[in-house]
């Protein structure tokens, strides 16, 4: 810790506002304060703003957590009962799925449903006979392709969700067009636009708010500077025109 | 009888459980008020505390006593608020009420403090804490560190893993966008009763 004060040391200053400096350097900044009207005007503002922030306090909250013992320890609020159910005690098909293994069977669907477009791509179809020529579907699924993708997938859709099945069985599959699926693509391709849009703008915002904030912190510095060279200034000029003074005494004297 | 928190801390580290439940009643309130003022938001913040404690009971097996509990439970917390903070993407938006009920200002009060000044008192919380949402997260914690934690500038060091002199200007910065927004927003600082 430093045993003098240099005039516009902002850090040492805020030790001071919060007692944590050496006695000599507390003296040494209560010596300059005495003369230097900066730094006293500064050391009165972040006594004040100290001050202020003495209002803010949080919200009360019921809080009264505590743990519980059960097969495996979990997080109860005091005042309610138990009620939540560890994943030891659930039956197997009940117990949450691990972020692993929900990875691994993504990639399996992902890579069967890539091995049937291959396989697809590659063999003819009997679900096609004559209306795609073979060398087109060598290289390219077709739109007849994927409309007997589509009838399989909404057909096992509709198998696993019962309830849904005769409002889905109602959908006119047959009549889907390759129309109507490049304005479903358009259509997904307008909302992907759209979203990211918005989080551009929305990152736009953050930025030019973070901009702004380091403006502000910038301002204040440059105008703090500014003050204290003035303090500067006007304490050495003071200083100059007493060392004259005391010249002009001495050479009346003589 | 009344347990230090090593003390509580060893016997938590030997199975039992009420040992750290002692714990929690202690310091629940100061991790809360230190997460609401990072965060902003009452309902995150209790989240911000559950998982604090849950995060330190899973790891006690391997808190060695390095640290004082304290400053370690403050590590977790401060931790979690700063992934909240990334996860969000978004300052800290201070739930403030809308108007001020007198006779819940009555009941807050204490009997030398005034309707008036309890009113004054909560207008100038709220822009207090709408100054506070402007800071960059690192000079918000400095300040909520030294002024509602008490933590020396070497604490605040060791949680936020950086020099002192960085401490020193972190809290120098924030003090003075505080005082420009109180000061713009007409609040400016005066002397106010401490409470």
């Amino acid at each position: 810790m430093s045993q003098t004060f240099q005039c516009g040391e902002n850090t040492a200053l805020v030790g001071y506002v919060y007692d944590e400096c050496e006695a000599s350097e507390r003296a040494a900044i209560d010596a300059h304060v005495a003369i230097c009207a900066a730094c006293a005007a500064e050391l009165a503002a972040l006594q004040s703003t100290r001050t202020s922030l003495v209002s803010w306090t949080p919200p009360e909250s019921n809080l009264g957590f505590q743990i519980v013992r059960q097969p495996q320890p979990v997080f109860e609020h005091r005042t309610e009962p138990p009620k939540r159910q560890t994943s030891e005690s659930r039956p197997w098909y009940g117990r949450p799925v691990p972020a692993w293994a929900q990875a691994v069977a993504a990639t399996l669907i992902f890579a069967a449903g890539l091995s049937l477009g291959v396989v697809r791509g590659i063999m003819p179809t009997a679900a096609t006979p004559g209306t795609v020529p073979a060398a087109a579907s060598q290289s390219a699924p077709s739109a007849t392709d994927l409309q007997a993708l589509e009838r399989r997938l909404r057909a096992e859709i509709a198998r696993i969700q019962p309830t849904s099945a005769g409002v889905r069985a109602e959908a006119p599959v047959a009549s889907t067009s390759e129309e109507q699926l490049l304005a479903r693509v358009r259509t997904l391709i307008e909302e992907s636009e759209r979203r990211q849009q918005r989080e551009l703008a929305l990152r736009t915002a953050q930025v030019m708010r973070d901009v702004d904030s380091q403006r502000q912190v910038d301002l204040a510095q440059i105008q703090n500077s500014f003050g204290q060279i003035e303090g500067l200034t006007g304490a050495e000029v003071r200083e100059q025109r007493q060392m004259l003074n005391y010249l002009i005494r001495a050479s009346e004297q003589r | 009888m009344n347990w230090t928190d090593e003390d509580l801390v060893t016997r938590s580290r030997g199975g039992d459980l009420e040992s750290f439940n002692q714990l929690i009643l202690r310091w629940e309130r100061p991790i809360y008020a230190l997460a609401y003022r990072v965060i902003g938001r009452e309902e995150d913040a209790r989240d911000v505390c559950q998982e604090t404690f849950l995060r330190a009971f899973r790891a006690l097996p391997g808190f060695k006593g390095q640290a004082k509990f304290s400053s370690w439970v403050y590590r977790i917390a401060l931790n979690l608020c700063r992934d909240w903070m990334r996860r969000q993407r978004r300052t800290p938006t201070v739930q403030m009420p809308e108007g001020a009920d007198p006779e819940e200002l009555a009941a807050e009060g204490g009997p030398a403090e005034s309707i008036e000044d309890l009113v004054s008192r909560r207008e100038l919380s709220a822009v207090v804490a709408e100054a506070m949402a402007l800071l960059p997260e690192e000079q918000r914690t400095a300040i909520v560190l030294k002024e509602y934690h008490g933590m020396t500038f070497q604490e605040i060091a060791d949680l936020q893993g950086c020099p002192l002199s960085t401490v020193k200007t972190r809290l120098y910065q924030g003090l003075s966008v505080l005082r420009r927004h109180l000061e713009k927003t007409g609040r400016t600082p005066q002397l106010v009763k401490r409470v």
